[in-house]
């Protein structure tokens, strides 16, 4: 499933699609509210950052068939200079929230990668597995 | 606008709807317009109907709390649902001159206390090991 | 000697009668079902069913051991989900049992946490208290972490995440239990736990709660007194 993020409203679809592809996959509700949390940063980030772009969520699974969610955020936009930096969390000097948002991505999911290069845009690649006991 | 209610010097504000980006800043905006008007003592955000409170949110309630605090004016937050609770501190978000209450009562209690230097943030979370 | 003679026998016998039901259907025109192969396979296991439906299959025309080994495989995952539920319910249970979560007086939880914890039972754990915690509005949370062997780093900035979302509900948290080779660990770690208040023993966490429930109360009797309208009018308290 592919939303793409092209207004600010986008953001809200985004969220309510991740909500209730997690909610139907039988995630807890603090799960189900990380990753719409999650994708809200996400979303947002294409939207303020690069424009336009696309968050695209797939079901995968991890060993013995424990379902998960997958979602990847794509964009063209300008990509980020210094991803560590980013990713280390708090405030950063980018305007607002981008130095939580991503850092927070990263400490909601359960899988986190990013590709980003300056110029051509940034690719985020993240998955959160339903909890066992 | 968001309907605000007057209560007890406070301004109660139940927030009942889907916050976007737009929606905040706008709230923002309204609220620091308020307190002016009404020379609140507190304002106090009831978010127990508010299911999901991300980074831009949270930052942006900070940021209101901390002008309302130089006009003379705490900010509690009211009500906080279990799991945007578990999600914020997950995430390591920082709530800076922001009280929490458990429910309206508690809200008025700590509106109505002295405010003092700013509630210290909550810290980061340590880097956690995922097994 | 008797007993276990007994046993064997009737083992042999109740073999023999799943057997002969299940060849009595194989011999029907509609074949057997999966519901007969069932109770074979609980008593029998897999390794000997399969081979007694290779020999079925071989004497009796018409009978495919392919299509046996389907029935077969239907049955067992039958078998195998019945279990994994069970299995669920006893994790359940047994993590109910794991943390208590007890109301030790009005407005106090307390929460012993016992064992130790990976990241998929300190989630659920925090997801517990939590809920808990909003559900009875508990002002303080005591949380006895003398049944922790360790605290290591992950769960150190669990326990710290966990505080920090009690806090956002407006709940404080007092936290006692730390043995000296704990808080060696944590410190060495740069764990200082400083968001809570911390107790030497039990009757001290409780006191503590006691002290902080009543200053709560005692700030909401001082403002009661005030009238309500007079509160916006130029009597802030507020010093900035």
């Amino acid at each position: 499933m592919v939303v793409h993020i092209r207004r600010e409203q986008d953001i809200a679809t985004a969220r309510q699609v991740v909500k209730n592809f997690a909610q139907e996959n039988g995630f807890s509700l603090s799960d189900v509210t990380k990753a719409t949390t999650a994708v809200s940063e996400l979303a947002r980030n294409i939207y303020r950052y690069a424009g336009t772009g696309s968050v695209c969520l797939r079901r995968t699974t991890r060993d013995r068939g424990t379902p998960g969610l997958e979602i990847v955020a794509v964009d063209r936009g300008p990509g980020i200079p210094d991803v560590a930096r980013v990713l280390s969390g708090g405030f950063s000097t980018y305007e607002r929230s981008l130095g939580i948002g991503l850092a927070g991505v990263r400490r909601l999911m359960d899988e986190f990668e990013i590709r980003s290069e300056p110029g051509a845009g940034t690719l985020v690649r993240a998955a959160k597995y339903r909890r066992g006991f | 606008m968001v309907p605000t209610v007057r209560v007890a010097g406070c301004l109660l504000v139940p927030i009942q709807i889907d916050l976007d980006d737009a929606t905040v800043e706008r709230l923002q905006q309204q609220l620091l317009h308020e307190i002016e008007a009404e020379r609140a003592q507190a304002v106090i955000l009831d978010v127990s109907m508010v299911d999901v409170i991300d980074s831009y949110i949270s930052y942006t309630i900070s940021e209101t709390a901390s002008m309302a605090r130089l006009m003379g004016c705490r900010t509690v937050l009211c009500g906080i649902r279990p799991h945007v609770a578990l999600t914020l501190a997950q995430m390591g978000v920082r709530l800076r001159h922001v009280a929490f209450a458990r429910d309206l009562e508690h809200a008025l209690t700590l509106a109505r206390g002295r405010l003092t230097g700013g509630t210290p943030g909550i810290a980061p979370p340590e880097p956690r090991i995922r097994s | 000697m008797k007993d276990q003679l007994v046993h064997t026998l009737t083992a042999a016998q109740q073999k023999q009668s799943l057997w002969e039901e299940f060849l009595a259907q194989l011999s029907t025109p509609g074949g057997p079902s999966v519901d007969s192969l069932e109770p074979l396979l609980r008593s029998l296991g897999e390794e000997e069913v399969c081979k007694g439906l290779k020999r079925a299959a071989d004497a009796v025309p018409g009978a495919s051991e392919a299509e046996l080994l389907r029935l077969a495989l239907r049955a067992s995952g039958r078998i195998r989900r019945e279990l994994e539920e069970e299995a669920n319910h006893l994790r359940d249970t047994l993590r109910d049992l794991a943390t208590p979560m007890v109301r030790i007086w009005k407005d106090v939880l307390l929460v012993p946490l016992i064992g130790s914890l990976d990241s998929v039972r300190a989630e659920t754990l925090a997801e517990r208290l939590l809920e808990a915690a909003s559900a009875s509005r508990a002002k303080v949370v005591i949380v006895d972490v003398t049944g922790l062997p360790t605290i290591d780093t992950a769960v150190g900035g669990f326990l710290i995440e966990m505080f920090a979302a009690l806090r956002l509900l407006g709940t404080s948290v007092v936290l006692t239990g730390i043995r000296p080779s704990v808080a060696h660990t944590l410190v060495k770690l740069g764990i200082d736990f400083r968001m809570v208040g911390i107790a030497r023993d039990l009757e001290d966490a409780l006191r503590m709660s006691l002290e902080l429930v009543a200053g709560e109360e005692a700030q909401k009797k001082k403002h009661s007194g005030l009238p309500w309208n007079t509160a916006g009018e130029g009597n802030h308290d507020a010093a900035g």
